[in-house]
């Protein structure tokens, strides 16, 4: 029986058809599957050339409009007080639950925008969760600052 | 990892073509594009759980995995996991036939995080398992290093297609050379070219990876115990429904001998 190793010329599927064409090679299992069944790429050789020029990778990256609000929760106060706890499936960080409580004051809109971080830390405060400042490290605040306000300026479209 | 797996002589005569009760047994199950009915065995929350949406870094992403990627997240790239229930519904569908078909599976993954778990998953299922060194002409050259007329695998599953120096594995390359399908994880430092059938997620997470090894099992053996029913239907024996005991067929199935 012949076969064909040649596997940067076409797929498997193609040279195992043309073989059975020529009346060298027998119908293998997978043949009737793969014709059945297809996969949705067909699996062809492709060398990994670098990109020139401009081009570009089309992958996207994920922002959410909370983001905003995170990136000023972690300057201002660092890592929450309490440590992530991800063995539990719903856990929620105390960063999360400053942005939910900051979504539901900025919803009812009685608080102008300044002051609505400011009410929502007071309102954590309130109700037990309690936050400290960091410590004024200018040279590292500057510097995050501009990492997180390049990441701020992606967000206000 | 004992090289005498493969050993298994090819069959006389391909037992597949039986006549007009042959060509039903096996035209059957490709009228339906998914006969086995593999989508109810996962769901995108049972992906999602399970942390196979998670890839590497943006570094390490491969150029042709672009397609299947969602978008990045602080640098992690997480995958398209719309897509990857396509991909892994494809890919279960195709194990389900070969598997039906009474193909050679063998299981490749070179993580040694794994190795046992791939092993035991393959023993449970009756099929091969691969999981050591790969020795350089294991397909390429088997007729000289196993002896004349051994039967090489009809599919190879390759549950991490990297080895342990993060360059593709080398029977990847190989399958492709001698005409052999191959169903592979792809994470996103993969290259998914040469894989006949891709399914883009994880392969780095325990809880990933007991996904694959679980839905594999069960897809495999599902389609050989329908083949079992569908052969004691062809041979005239009474085929037991839900009965607990094990089903009668005349001769033992070939895949009952675990070959390790």
């Amino acid at each position: 029986m012949a076969g064909s190793r040649v596997q940067k010329v076409g797929s498997v599927f193609s040279r195992t058809r043309d073989l059975m064409r020529m009346g060298v090679l027998r119908q293998p299992l997978w043949f009737e599957v793969y014709a059945a069944c297809p996969p949705r790429r067909e699996p062809r050789y492709r060398p990994a050339r670098p990109r020139y020029g401009r081009a570009r990778d089309g992958v996207r990256d994920i922002f959410y409009p909370e983001d905003a609000v995170r990136a000023k929760f972690y300057r201002v106060y660092g890592s929450g007080p309490r440590p992530f706890d991800l063995l539990q499936p719903n856990y929620k960080s105390t960063c999360q639950r400053f942005v939910e409580k900051y979504n539901e004051l900025k919803e009812e809109g009685k608080i102008e925008e300044e002051k609505l971080f400011e009410e929502t830390g007071k309102a954590l405060l309130a109700s037990g969760i309690i936050l400290q400042r960091r410590g004024t490290d200018k040279v590292s605040i500057k510097r995050s600052e501009n990492e997180l306000a390049s990441g701020l300026k992606r967000l206000h479209f | 990892m004992n090289p005498a797996l493969l050993g298994v002589p090819a069959p006389a005569v391909p037992s597949t073509k039986l006549g007009a009760a042959g060509d039903g047994l096996l035209s059957e199950p490709l009228g339906h594009p998914d006969f086995f009915n593999v989508k109810e065995l996962f769901s995108m929350k049972d992906l999602f759980s399970a942390r196979v949406h998670l890839g590497h870094k943006k570094g390490c992403r491969h150029r042709f995995m672009e397609p299947y990627i969602f978008g990045c997240r602080l640098d992690q790239d997480i995958i398209d996991l719309d897509q990857t229930m396509d991909h892994l519904q494809l890919a279960l569908n195709f194990t389900a036939h070969i598997a039906y078909r009474k193909g050679i599976i063998l299981f490749v993954s070179r993580n040694r995080q794994f190795c046992h778990l791939v092993e035991s998953t393959a023993r449970e299922c009756g099929e091969y398992a691969h999981t050591r060194y790969w020795q350089g002409g294991l397909l390429t050259n088997a007729h000289i290093q196993f002896g004349a007329g051994v039967r090489l695998p009809d599919l190879i599953i390759f549950l991490s297609s990297l080895n342990n120096v993060f360059e593709p594995h080398v029977a990847i390359r190989d399958a492709a050379k001698m005409n052999i399908p191959t169903v592979g994880v792809v994470d996103t430092n993969c290259n998914p070219c040469l894989i006949t059938y891709p399914i883009p997620g994880n392969d780095d997470s325990p809880t990933a990876m007991e996904l694959y090894c679980k839905l594999f099992k069960m897809t495999i053996i599902r389609a050989k115990d329908y083949r079992k029913q569908r052969e004691g239907a062809v041979q005239g024996r009474p085929v037991h429904h839900g009965d607990a005991g094990p089903l009668e067929v005349e001769h033992p199935p070939q895949w009952a001998d675990e070959k390790k």
